[in-house]
């Protein structure tokens, strides 16, 4: 492949092929931006698929996905990276691809990644957020949720109350729902 | 029965029929809309109930002196409108104030509402409101244009500017206006299209588009007095159709009977006249504003030019 | 904007507290009979005319919108009882909520509700709004709608057919009819209450200090 072969030869980094359509990078975080700027001019992936985090709490990273497209070839090239959990920073890439901007507003809101250089406002989704980033693993949103919206009492046992609302009603269960009976 | 008595009973009269038939014929519409798409449908009274509801909500909200009285300036322009127009031709009861030169006085007269409601709208200080109006007027612009033209060639035809002259020449003749210039007839209903404002024409409105456009900011008694003037001014387009196309109604004579005729012939005429822009409704996804004026400017005015050239050639 | 100062004030701590031991809404739908002697005919005829001509008002948050469609058009033909759509909350009779309300929805919805002219009703739909249903643990949904607003009619189900949504207006019907819905006037009576509920998840707090109903 001359693609493979290429980025061999300029990155010094291993591409392998996943399958007929995607082939997948592994890079550090410095390459990213020269990386993408290479596949889009030289390559033709002029289009940004998508960008995804994952939270990698047990190694103490943040993995970035990006996945870039080729409208001739009908190849994509997923380029992973990662960046350190305690002090997550990233390139900022929206001048490459203007849609990235949307997308990393979301990396700052949800996981607290900062993108230096980045234009736009810091609220994106969240509306008056003052807790840790939500998305985050070490975010435990039930316990958050429980605190703060209430809850509505629920009921003390597991009984059917379909038998107790037909007794209260009058009605009959239909045949076709008999067969979901618990007894 | 000469006297101020009776004039004043049948004004009133005349705006309880104006109301009622109105109102049913809003409720029909409903109806017919709804067996077109294969539903059952509201009962045709439902427009009763809906006012009745609207005037009684616990709270009205107005922004302004100008948004309260707007839907006042709506009614009373329908209902002067209303007293210009003979009803029925036989007969004082339902004659009113018509004169001599009620024709272009209606021409001015009608646009009256529309521009209470635009003050009105423009106060409440929404922004759909304010487009909605711009639509609104730019709307009338098209669609003035051939209804005057249609009504001018009318004027010159026949010599006269009294729509009680126009009913009297059919009435002797036995011709209706309809055939004897069907260009005036043909520019009328198009401009009526955009004047009834369904669709294709109901740009002002736009329910998905504009959030109800003007009245976006009236609620409770406001909408209801709104949802009056528009009825009555509805049962006004019809009758003058009617009156100036199709022979007027009422040519029975003066007594009891004969203004029971008259009425019932009224209905009859003004409802076929009604399901024109209501079936066209029906099947028309909604112009744009362009696109509307557009359309007023090409065929209903090359019509109406058309109709001027037959009235003063033939 | 965000500097003007709340005529209700910030809640304390003391007053979060009270409000979460003190869960039961206070406008439920029953036991508000208006039983003025003089007004009962014209209430009667009131109450029949609003029961038949409802303006819907489709605030179409989560799943519960696909269904509004459905109940309205030719299968299920909504407008046979008077229920309408409107355009605008001035002219809406009923409140629609059709699913999850995260808190950033459920500021645009009380400004909603605050718009409508009385009497207003609020159904709830699915059981999002019940209980928090599948968003039961989500960071940013509430879980019981009645703590913000009054509500109504719940119509449980996940999402509840049409036939449900038809039933839950039918029900509406029956308690305007007997006078018991409609909690405008309860809302406002109790404003400190719901405010401080709402003040306390919703974080950027900028309403007009006073509410020209």
């Amino acid at each position: 492949m001359d693609l493979i072969h290429n980025l061999k030869e300029v990155f010094e980094i291993d591409a392998k092929i996943k399958n007929d359509f995607q082939i997948e990078v592994e890079a550090k975080k410095e390459l990213v931006s020269s990386i993408l700027l290479y596949l889009k001019n030289q390559h033709g992936f002029i289009h940004l698929d998508h960008m995804s985090c994952v939270d990698w709490i047990e190694d103490e990273v943040f993995e970035l996905v990006y996945i870039v497209w080729n409208p001739n070839t009908k190849k994509t090239v997923l380029l992973h990276t990662k960046i350190d959990r305690n002090k997550p920073e990233m390139e900022n890439i929206d001048t490459i691809w203007d849609q990235a901007n949307t997308y990393e507003r979301e990396f700052r809101e949800m996981y607290g990644i900062e993108f230096p250089g980045l234009v736009a406002e810091r609220e994106f989704i969240l509306e008056g957020w003052t807790e840790m980033p939500p998305m985050r693993r070490d975010f435990d949103t039930k316990k958050y949720a429980e605190e703060t919206y209430a809850t509505r009492p629920g009921r003390e046992n597991a009984e059917d109350v379909r038998e107790k609302i037909i007794k209260r009603t009058g009605e009959e269960i239909p045949d076709f729902a008999k067969k979901y009976s618990r007894d | 029965m000469e006297g101020i008595g009776f004039k004043i009973l049948g004004a009133l009269l005349t705006t309880i029929l104006a109301f009622v038939v109105g109102m049913f014929y809003g409720g029909l519409n409903r109806k017919i809309t709804a067996r077109t798409q294969n539903r059952v449908g509201p009962p045709v009274y439902q427009n009763f109930i809906d006012l009745v509801k609207l005037q009684g909500k616990r709270t009205n909200i107005a922004h302004g002196f100008m948004g309260h009285i707007a839907p006042v300036l709506a009614i009373i322009a329908s209902l002067t409108v209303l007293m210009f127009i003979p009803v029925l031709h036989d007969g004082l009861w339902f004659r009113n104030l018509t004169f001599k030169g009620d024709l272009i006085f209606l021409l001015y007269m009608m646009v009256f509402g529309s521009l209470g409601m635009a003050l009105g709208a423009g106060q409440s200080g929404n922004p759909n409101s304010a487009i909605g109006v711009s639509r609104g007027l730019a709307q009338m612009v098209g669609y003035e244009i051939p209804f005057v033209l249609a009504l001018v060639s009318l004027m010159i035809q026949f010599h006269t500017t009294s729509i009680q002259d126009l009913m009297a020449y059919q009435h002797e003749t036995g011709q209706w206006i309809i055939f004897a210039n069907p260009f005036a007839f043909l520019a009328a209903i198009l401009s009526y299209l955009g004047m009834f404002r369904y669709s294709p024409f109901d740009i002002v409105g736009a329910p998905a588009e504009l959030a109800s456009g003007p009245i976006s900011e009236f609620g409770g008694k406001y909408l209801g007095t709104m949802m009056t003037s528009g009825s009555i001014f509805a049962f006004i387009k019809l009758v003058l159709m009617v009156d100036i196309f199709f022979g007027g109604a009422g040519n029975f004579g003066s007594g009891f009977w004969g203004v029971v005729a008259g009425l019932v012939e009224l209905v009859v005429k003004t409802f076929i006249v009604y399901m024109i822009p209501v079936f066209i409704g029906l099947v028309s996804p909604r112009f744009r504003t362009e696109q509307a004026i557009r359309f007023f400017w090409k065929w209903p005015t090359a019509f109406g030019v058309i109709a001027i050239l037959w009235s003063v050639f033939l | 904007m965000s500097n003007k100062i709340n005529t209700i004030g910030i809640p304390s701590e003391e007053e979060i507290k009270k409000a979460q031991i003190d869960f039961s809404p206070r406008c439920t739908a029953a036991g508000r009979v208006n039983d003025k002697e003089t007004q009962k005919m014209v209430e009667y005829i009131l109450n029949f005319a609003r029961k038949h001509s409802l303006f819907v008002l489709a605030y179409g948050t989560g799943c519960g919108a696909i269904e509004i469609p459905a109940t309205m058009t030719s299968r299920y033909d909504a407008e046979r009882f008077g229920i309408r759509g409107a355009a605008t909350p001035r002219q809406a009779d009923v409140l629609l909520i059709t699913g999850y309300l995260s808190t950033k929805t459920l500021k645009r919805v009380i400004r909603v509700y605050e718009q409508m002219q009385d009497p207003k009703y609020v159904i709830a739909f699915g059981s999002c709004t019940i209980n928090g249903g599948m968003y039961f643990d989500s960071y940013n949904t509430i879980k019981a709608l009645d703590r913000y607003l009054p509500v109504d009619v719940y119509i449980a189900g996940c999402m509840p057919r049409p036939e449900s949504v038809i039933k839950g207006f039918i029900k509406l019907q029956e308690l305007i009819q007997n006078g018991n819905a409609g909690n405008g006037e309860c809302y406002r009576d109790n404003l400190d209450w719901y405010r401080t509920n709402q003040q306390k998840i919703i974080k950027n707090w900028d309403f007009p200090d006073e509410y020209n109903w």
